[in-house]
């Protein structure tokens, strides 16, 4: 396994990341702004900064064909900006939430021509552009969300959206926009999915809050992961029907802020372990098969460490042979962003996480 | 004029601060059915417990540490009333206490290992929690550790509670047991056993 490419970007938290299709752009919230890093041979440098929001930027998120961004914060902001790329820069355009409290997280969907914000006014924004009127629509799916929407995640058909929150479900809504949405094939989710039609709503026993949710590369199946230190997969059978498993892995770990599928049979998820796990299965069953982490990785002052002289000097100046100061793990703090960085057909080569250390780190899976 | 002395004599006092405006509104959380939250679950009644108790003693008469600790892990008391929860927390305390200290870590791998076993030590550490918590309320006096509610005049920091610092010889020995069992949970379960404590709403 190649090494991870690391990118420690400032001394901040970084509340979430996207790169551009092309990987030479990428885009950090960092407190109230959104900062643009261009790729300058093997490093990201400063380019630009979107500054409109004025307050936390929570989330963010790069179309990757129209290349335009969407961001949204929190409290008396509450709006989100669409950034469309010109010449001259990135424009910004405001989206009118119509939010009552933060808008927590947002993400494109596949088809670009919507996108899903979260927010902890028990409803999820779903916004398109109307036409007629050159303006930013939003749609709210709110029953029966019961809390705050912690995160969303996309099918791939861009009709159904996956939601997670607060009130410990995560759940399958549909977010057909007549117009917009082409009319989507009947599935395992629902025949006939008009607007805030509930498809699915899980809840494992321990009932952690939700931190993340995706849907496996087929959208078949749905993973969500809560602070119950769970991953749970769920297997739907068909409309109005219990699914055909819903399995549950409780880990020995601290919570999983984030999570990916890659191909149908392995879950990637990282979060306040710092570092990122490999879970494999299927509809039969799931494990625990063990961290993307190489271990004796050389670097990161482990070198340093070793001289004799070193040795003395930690001894003499803190009274104590070795500096822990430093975690054995890349990551040096709560990771809570994981996205797909490079993938092959279903399957992905590479992924990337972000967290609360300001690093954004590349990993081959 | 009028209208500036309808506005001091309602406004002077501060006590509108202390409206529960959440209360008011039909969808906020503060109305949040929290029963929703857990998967239905089956009463417990206190007979049940009684006979589950008696199983355990025998158990542990003939021997059977393990099966004594499994056998009431298998069976946690989520839905029952507070009697029929005090009793089943005696004799998981009952069945702690007869576990020799060097058995501990080896009883709770091999109970990890099985199938549910997760499930049970997550069990345990509900149970563990709970004991401690009952322990140092014993300990504490008489005082209510939390007042229900805070009246609107209270403004400072009560010493309601307090440590336990009375408590006798035997709720000590019990928190020691306790403690130490908690340790060894940890080391089996991990983190993640005490985190699923606090998520769960499955109470014992």
């Amino acid at each position: 396994m190649a090494a991870p490419e690391v990118h420690h970007l400032f001394h901040h938290p970084i509340a979430d990341h996207a790169f551009t299709a092309d990987h030479k752009t990428l885009a950090v919230a960092r407190e109230n702004t959104v900062e643009l890093y261009g790729k300058v041979g093997n490093a990201f440098k400063l380019q630009d900064e979107l500054k409109a929001h004025d307050k936390t930027v929570t989330s963010v998120d790069i179309a990757p064909n129209s290349g335009r961004i969407v961001s949204c914060s929190q409290v008396t902001d509450r709006n989100a900006f669409v950034w469309e790329p010109t010449p001259e820069g990135y424009k910004p355009t405001l989206v009118l939430l119509r939010i009552n409290r933060a808008a927590t997280f947002v993400r494109w969907a596949p088809s670009e021509t919507k996108f899903a914000v979260g927010s902890g006014d028990r409803a999820i924004a779903v916004c398109y552009f109307e036409d007629e009127n050159n303006w930013w629509v939003s749609k709210h799916l709110k029953k029966p969300i019961r809390s705050t929407v912690t995160t969303v995640a996309w099918h791939p058909n861009s009709v159904l959206l996956a939601a997670g929150s607060a009130d410990a479900h995560a759940r399958v809504f549909s977010s057909f926009i007549k117009g917009v949405d082409p009319k989507p094939a009947p599935g395992v989710w629902g025949e006939r999915l008009p607007f805030n039609t509930v498809c699915g709503e899980y809840l494992n026993n321990s009932a952690g809050w939700v931190h993340s949710v995706a849907f496996s590369p087929s959208g078949d199946a749905l993973a969500f992961a809560a602070h119950d230190s769970s991953i749970t997969v769920v297997y739907p059978s068909g409309p109005d029907q219990p699914p055909k498993a819903i399995i549950s892995i409780n880990t020995q770990l601290l919570p999983f802020m984030s999570l990916i599928w890659n191909g149908e049979a392995e879950i990637i998820a990282a979060g306040y372990d710092c570092e990122a796990f490999r879970f494999k299965g299927g509809a039969q069953g799931w494990q625990l098969s063990g961290t993307l982490e190489s271990k004796g990785r050389p670097g990161l002052g482990d070198a340093r460490e070793e001289s004799a002289l070193n040795m003395f000097r930690q001894m003499d100046l803190k009274g104590k042979v070795k500096d822990d100061t430093q975690l054995k793990t890349v990551h040096q703090n709560t990771i809570t962003t994981l996205r797909a960085y490079e993938t092959s057909g279903e399957s992905v080569s590479k992924f990337s996480t972000s967290g609360v250390d300001g690093r954004v780190v590349i990993w081959h899976t | 004029m009028s209208i500036i002395q309808q506005h001091t004599s309602a406004s002077l006092s501060e006590s509108w601060r202390t409206i529960n405006i959440d209360a008011l509104t039909e969808d906020s959380s503060l109305n949040f059915d929290t029963s929703s939250l857990h998967p239905p679950l089956p009463e417990t009644s206190e007979s049940e417990v009684r006979q589950l108790a008696n199983q355990v003693r025998q158990l542990l008469r003939g021997g059977d540490t393990e099966g004594a600790l499994r056998g009431c892990l298998e069976s946690p008391v989520y839905n029952g009333n507070d009697l029929a929860k005090e009793a089943h927390l005696q004799t998981v305390i009952e069945v702690l206490q007869s576990i020799k200290a060097s058995e501990m870590t080896p009883m709770l791998q091999r109970i990890y290992s099985t199938p549910g076993g997760s499930e049970c030590l997550d069990a345990l550490m509900k149970y563990l929690y709970k004991g401690m918590g009952a322990s140092s309320a014993q300990g504490g006096g008489s005082a209510p550790r939390t007042p229900t509610r805070v009246t609107p005049q209270q403004t400072g920091f009560s010493q309601a509670g307090g440590r336990p610092h009375a408590a006798n010889e035997s709720t000590g020995a019990a928190m020691s047991v306790l403690l130490s069992w908690h340790e060894k949970v940890v080391e089996v379960a991990g983190l993640g056993c005490i985190g699923r404590t606090m998520t769960d709403w499955r109470k014992v």
